[in-house]
């Protein structure tokens, strides 16, 4: 920093600039910082601690034997396993399901029609996960209307019923549910950002209409199905409460691991690490997503 | 039985009227264009051609065969984007050979049309580029090889040249005239830019609300136009307020008002009679200003309210009674300086003034 002749410090319009914008974000860093960075940090490094039982705080001594745990139980690995294809399949199917909508949306020009559409998809997120859970569970439950309805048309025995959720099956129905606005939300930015002429030319050009989605208006979207199926995937992955209630803790995802260790057994650092192994899993598929995005797109995700 | 038709085809959208019973003809090889201020119906006339949009009534047909209900794909027409429309995820390549790759055509077939194409356009040698990587000129050259590459009968072009600056436009403006005169194909060029319309086309249909004014020869269009907003839009004009007082074939005699009376020439499409109330159209080039008091009686007589220099010529704004004109004088040493303030005469050729109804 030079001064002038007064003596006063004289700054340059460009470091005021960059002062202002740090100005600007420094109370998420400090929120990021407090509620995020150094609880997960703590926990992370208390992962490289010996397991004592109803120990918690971070000490001194280090060792792996919490990961050589992990990778030497088979039971362990196959959650590992279990919560990608978990991940990956409530993603796709979001997806099939969610694309349609938000094409409509997206299309959609009259404004009363469009917020009414919009209203529909976001009603859901308008209750508490917990509470839409047990919304579903009266329907899937083994008593619950489907199971009600097909005893009553005599497809199943009375005393028997069809197992729709406490299985892997429900984990991904309550999953999706719970992402739909998600990915329907990310969606339709993008469809709607898509420049019209694109399709017309594509059918000027000699594309029928669903020729023209394929080749045209579904490369498009790319940028918007990468980035919905992400934060789908990362939603899934890391969720506690819809395996729990949708599972009945029979799907044994990484989650409900994490938690068994840490509420059921006081296992501190051992849970630590599961969590550990669970979020370098998800960021591994970021890494993925973000190398098959710019070979896809062009660059343009 | 001509090329395109245009048959009595309105197009409203809920209670807005769009365009209304447009009624034309573009022949086989034409270069026609659509000429209209903003919102005149251009570009919905134009997306009905291409089976963007249903007429509301009418029909449209092609070489005589009813292509009204034809989606886009199956009508054979071709369509520049005022945005150009280069499909992103695609290369230069890709972009160009998309249209053959929808009528199934061979892979080396394919090579070797996208190469030609890109010769025609001058793109050798871009195959690999992505959309972002071209500037609008190259976009546009690119947008016109995808197109051209299938052959279309009929080549539609939406404002292509809006996007451009202008010395680009300038350049564009010939170069996609020789090209629609190289291939010969049919063209319909909307524009709001009466200077791309009178340089490029063979004919031009002038639309204003929903409907269509005059068509014509860009020479029928600037002198000859059949209405004051006609007139008016297309190049700068002086319309004077007369009435007409004889009429001697296609000569006639107008009343301007304060004692003066001048000849002018009436158009054969203006349909006017004696007594009528009209508007005296002179071209600001055509007018001839003298100092006053050189024997000769003159048409108008008036005082220079200023002068604007525009180097190849002067601008005057002179007024004269009740009417004030412009005049451009061509800037040569030998045409008399004038001066704010400066007694002047105005004369033109009685040929070079036109009626307009």
């Amino acid at each position: 920093m030079t001064t002038n002749r007064t003596g006063f410090p004289v700054r340059h319009y460009s470091s005021y600039r960059r002062q202002m914008k740090w100005l600007l974000v420094s109370p998420l860093l400090v929120f990021f910082l407090i509620f995020f960075v150094i609880p997960v940090g703590l926990l992370f490094a208390s992962s490289f601690n010996p397991q004592i039982i109803g120990q918690v705080g971070f000490t001194s001594e280090l060792t792996l034997d919490n990961y050589t745990r992990f990778f030497s139980r088979s039971n362990y690995m196959a959650a590992a396993g279990r919560s990608v294809l978990l991940a990956g399949v409530v993603s796709l199917i979001t997806l099939i399901i969610a694309y349609p909508m938000a094409f409509v949306i997206a299309k959609t020009e009259h404004p009363g029609r469009n917020t009414f559409l919009l209203i529909i998809v976001l009603a859901a997120m308008q209750l508490d996960m917990v509470i839409r859970l047990y919304g579903m569970m009266v329907i899937l439950g083994d008593n619950g209307l489907i199971n009600q309805a097909l005893r009553l048309v005599g497809l199943i025995q009375a005393e028997t019923s069809v197992r729709l959720m406490y299985n892997f099956g429900g984990v991904v129905a309550g999953l999706v549910q719970f992402a739909l606005p998600f990915m329907i939300l990310t969606l339709v930015g993008v469809i709607r950002g898509i420049d019209p002429s694109l399709e017309e030319a594509a059918r000027s050009l000699g594309a029928k209409r669903w020729r023209a989605f394929v080749r045209v208006i579904l490369p498009a979207s790319m940028p918007g199905i990468l980035a919905g199926s992400l934060l789908v995937f990362a939603l899934s992955i890391s969720s506690y409460i819809v395996p729990a209630l949708m599972g009945g803790f029979r799907v044994g995802v990484l989650p409900i691991h994490i938690f068994q260790q840490v509420a059921e057994s006081a296992r501190f650092q051992f849970g630590a690490s599961i969590a550990f192994i669970l979020f370098l899993l998800s960021a591994g598929a970021v890494l993925v997503y973000l190398h098959v995005g710019s070979r896809r797109s062009g660059g343009l995700a | 039985m001509s090329f395109v038709e245009f048959h009595r085809v309105s197009k409203t959208f809920g209670k807005t009227v769009a365009v209304e019973e447009l009624n034309f003809a573009v022949e086989q090889g034409e270069f026609f264009s659509l000429l209209g201020p903003s919102g005149c119906g251009k570009t919905t006339t134009l997306r009905m051609l291409a089976g963007f949009l249903t007429p509301t009534t009418g029909r449209i047909k092609v070489h005589g065969r009813d292509i009204t209900d034809l989606p886009p794909e199956a009508r054979g027409i071709g369509i520049v984007f005022q945005n150009y429309a280069i499909f992103p995820h695609m290369n230069v390549y890709d972009n160009i050979a998309f249209g053959l790759i929808e009528r199934g055509e061979k892979k080396a077939e394919i090579r070797r049309k996208v190469g030609e194409a890109l010769e025609q356009v001058g793109l050798a040698g871009y195959e690999s580029r992505f959309e972002r990587e071209l500037s609008g000129g190259q976009k546009q050259r690119v947008a016109l090889a995808r197109v051209l590459v299938v052959e279309p009968e009929i080549l539609l072009l939406d404002e292509p040249l809006s996007a451009l600056d202008k010395k680009m436009r300038e350049e564009m403006k010939y170069w996609i005239k020789d090209i629609q005169k190289s291939v010969g194909i049919s063209t319909i060029y909307v524009t709001h830019d009466q200077s791309e319309a009178l340089t490029m086309s063979d004919r031009i249909a002038v639309m204003n609300a929903g409907r269509m004014l005059q068509i014509g020869t860009p020479v029928e269009i600037y002198e000859n136009p059949v209405s004051r907003f006609i007139a008016e839009f297309i190049g700068d004009s002086n319309l004077l307020a007369g009435r007409i007082l004889s009429m001697d074939g296609t000569a006639c005699q107008i009343d301007l008002g304060g004692n003066a009376v001048v000849p002018s020439r009436i158009p054969s499409n203006a349909k006017v009679a004696v007594g009528d109330s009209i508007g005296l159209l002179l071209r600001p080039e055509v007018l001839r200003l003298t100092p006053s008091d050189e024997g000769e009686t003159p048409y108008l007589s008036g005082e220079v309210i200023d002068e604007i220099y525009q180097g190849s010529l002067r601008r005057y704004r002179v007024r004269a009674g009740i009417h004030e004109v412009t005049a451009e004088i061509p800037n040569r040493p030998e045409l008399a300086r004038l001066e704010p303030g400066d007694k002047v005469d105005l004369y033109w050729n009685s040929e070079s003034g036109a009626v307009v109804p």
